[in-house]
């Protein structure tokens, strides 16, 4: 789970390959280590392309195929790993060089292999690696980019509307304003829903603990709980007021007409961006840019009832530490969870909760 | 056959390049890829794949199951070679875990690849046949062969597609009293499929005109693209990872390796049916002498865990090289789970492959690939 796990931690002693290795580059450092099947090396950043550059012209390696190029996310640390054969030699080796998460740069090696080209394209695009140098960085397998890195530890496999919330802040900043700008009341949503589904869960987990207290049936404690649950809906369907007044008479048609300009916002844009030839990411940032500008302007003329303004955006660097103390915190609260024996039922909610109290004290 | 572009001369008119777009939804894409291509007539300038219409996170969903449940998630990578892939799959946790494995179970393994690699040509010499227009011929005696080999399949595995049969130590369960039986009919019945598919498409004059010499690839190309298994055996260089880099027990058979001449269309064609006669005669020489015994090693634990390490597991898929490569921490999921897909690979070579050509060539061009997206996209 951490990075303590990693594999080769004692370096032990150098196999063929790695001493032809070590004669072709004096002076690199060279970290061997052991695979089932292959050996394996672990070089610098810095002297990575000159390691590449010697495997594939030197005559004693003459790695003259790339078979496959993976990353790895070590939490801290991303790295590229790449699968090397000579089929002059027969020999086979796998290269590994790790960069910190903050600077994640590269040096590419499609200049020296062609087969290169997409193998990193795909890395880079699941793993935010970037290969520096790569002569067609685009985006390969979602052609538009999706803007965060599935492949991460750090992304989850489900979730992903809570893990988007800072890629989405800034269209729900610019709803909220649309909404000020056409005089309709500011209802957020989002909080609401969250709220609501922390008070069910608040009443599944209460309703279970009484069931199980009492020793009933599993089927005895999942009727209870839907029968708490529909209390519970009932009661909110009573307490909610009747349709707020003051609205726009047509708050519908305002919502269409303010999501066709958003849109044409948004295609404008885009096109503008492709026009500059910008990369996917800066293209996403333009865009974003645009939309602010587009919801600050709409929120001009209604300045009284424009909403606190958005939160600053969060920098990179915060949100990857967020996100890694979350995964630390998931990984702890589950082998508590496992040391303890609970059912994985159980260890979901621990593991729910422990996230839902280290949210509090982030707010907090 | 043009293989190089020529430019109009001065004094004709001046024309502009126009781009077509091909796909996703298209029957010679072989699934859901699309190419946009920029032609000048007829002629192919420039060519640019798009894929991952299909992508379901195949390297992220098995880093959150346990080392069996992973086993499905490779059936549905390469969907027309599952044997072949989950064959690779398990082996990679069994390097990692020095787990053995009985001789029984290395039998059944090495017969079921075989055939699996038996299958996935037929579909191939088949959906080719559909590609140069020899619509329904070839592709109905191909499957007529191809549906007696799925029957076999589901009476050993119960399933006709996803057969999720291998394990780590082993297989699934034992196959029926009449395996070796059931086993030489089938082979009985490839082997006259293949007679068949020599005469209807290898001695076909229109697949000779058509695809004799169109698109060479010259072995140093096919290396450097990192094109594997029969696209770079097509280009005469001999190489087969089943002989290369043995793994299972595919030291002990006698088999051949086909090669083409020039790496055009056509040598790709008869090294993939030679393939399908060497499967055969290996699958024939294991059938003499699959022994009795356990199916699986003993002492394997309900959760499996491996210790921390990390291997490339490689092996010989009907498309060339499947990969596996994966990281253990010492836990019961693997930590990184990458699929080095064959088809990923040898499709990355298509944009240099087809420049220069006819449109109506690039359909078979991109037919002698033999994707499948599921493996591309993964």
């Amino acid at each position: 789970m951490t990075q303590e796990a990693a594999p080769s931690p004692a370096a032990p002693a150098p196999g063929p390959v790695a001493r032809l290795f070590q004669q072709a580059l004096p002076g690199v450092d060279i970290t061997p280590s052991q695979t089932p099947i292959d050996e394996a090396i672990t070089v610098h950043r810095d002297d990575f392309l000159r390691v590449m550059e010697a495997a594939h012209r030197h005559p004693d390696l003459a790695f003259d195929f790339l078979r496959c190029v993976s990353g790895v996310d070590w939490l801290t640390e991303l790295e590229s790993v790449n699968m090397l054969r000579s089929y002059r030699h027969g020999h086979t080796v796998i290269v590994k060089v790790r960069c910190p998460y903050e600077d994640p740069h590269i040096p590419s090696v499609s200049h020296l292999w062609a087969s290169a080209n997409w193998l990193e394209r795909e890395t880079q695009e699941m793993f935010g690696i970037i290969y520096d140098g790569h002569p067609d960085p685009r985006p390969l397998l979602t052609e538009e980019g999706l803007g965060y890195y599935v492949l991460r530890k750090s992304h989850p496999l489900a979730e992903i509307e809570e893990w988007q919330e800072g890629y989405l802040a800034t269209i729900d900043a610019a709803k909220a304003q649309a909404a000020a700008a056409t005089g309709a009341p500011v209802v957020d949503e989002k909080a609401a829903k969250i709220a609501a589904a922390q008070a069910k869960a608040a009443i599944i987990t209460k309703t279970r603990a009484d069931a199980r207290a009492k020793g009933l049936p599993p089927e005895d404690e999942k009727a209870a709980v839907a029968a708490a649950l529909a209390k519970w809906e009932e009661e909110q369907a009573a307490q909610a007021p009747p349709a707020a007044g003051g609205a726009p008479v047509d708050p519908k048609a305002a919502k269409i007409q303010q999501a066709q300009a958003k849109a044409r916002v948004i295609t404008k844009a885009r096109e503008e961006a492709r026009a500059k030839g910008m990369s996917a990411e800066e293209e996403r940032q333009f865009v974003a840019e645009a939309l602010k500008k587009f919801s600050d302007e709409a929120a001009a003329p209604a300045p009284a009832a424009a909403p606190a303004p958005a939160p600053a955006a969060q920098t990179q660097a915060s949100k990857i530490q967020l996100a890694q103390a979350k995964a630390k915190l998931i990984t702890k609260t589950r082998e508590e969870a496992r040391a303890k024996g609970l059912s994985p039922e159980d260890e979901r909610a621990a593991v729910a909760e422990a996230l839902k109290k280290f949210a509090e004290e982030q707010g907090g | 056959m043009p293989t190089e572009y020529v430019a109009p001369a001065e004094h004709e008119l001046e024309t502009i390049d126009i781009d077509v777009n091909v796909g996703p939804q298209h029957p010679a894409t072989h699934g859901v890829f699309r190419m946009v291509l920029s032609v000048d007539g007829e002629i192919v300038k420039d060519l640019d794949p798009v894929i991952g219409y299909m992508h379901r996170g195949n390297e992220k969903l098995p880093e959150n199951c346990d080392y069996r449940q992973a086993i499905g998630y490779h059936d549905r990578t390469d969907y027309l070679s599952q044997f072949n892939t989950e064959h690779c799959y398990v082996e990679a946790v069994e390097k990692l875990g020095g787990i053995p494995v009985p001789e029984r179970a290395q039998y059944i393994r090495l017969i079921l690849a075989e055939m699996g690699r038996i299958a996935s040509h037929y579909m191939f010499v088949g959906a080719f046949g559909t590609d140069l227009g020899l619509f329904g011929t070839s592709f109905m005696y191909a499957f007529r062969d191809r549906e007696y080999m799925q029957d076999f399949f589901e009476e050993i595995t119960g399933e006709r597609l996803m057969y999720n049969y291998f394990r780590p130590g082993g297989v699934a369960w034992d196959v029926p009293e009449n395996f070796k039986e059931r086993c030489s009919e089938v082979l009985a019945r490839i082997k006259k499929g293949i007679v068949d598919q020599r005469g209807l498409l290898l001695d076909n004059d229109v697949v000779l005109a058509r695809c004799r010499g169109l698109s060479p690839v010259t072995p140093e190309q096919a290396i450097d693209w990192g094109l594997t298994g029969p696209m770079l055996r097509a280009t005469g260089f001999k190489y087969d990872i089943r002989k290369n880099e043995p793994y299972c027990i595919y030291d002990r058979f006698d088999f051949e390796i086909p090669t083409g001449v020039q790496g055009d269309i056509y040598d790709r064609l008869t090294v993939r049916v030679a393939e399908m006669e060497q499967s055969v005669h290996i699958i024939e020489q294991a059938l003499e002498s699959v022994p009795e015994g356990p199916i699986m090693t003993e002492g394997m634990k309900r959760i499996l865990r491996v210790p921390p390490g990390e291997v490339y597991m490689r092996t010989e898929s009907p498309r060339g090289e499947y990969g596996v490569y994966l990281v253990s921490n010492g836990s019961d999921k693997p930590y990184r789970h990458k699929v080095r897909a064959a088809s990923f690979c040898n499709l990355s070579g298509l944009r240099a492959m087809s420049i220069g050509h006819y449109v109506a060539d690039v359909v078979i061009i991109l037919g002698s690939i033999d994707i499948v997206l599921g493996e591309v996209d993964r």
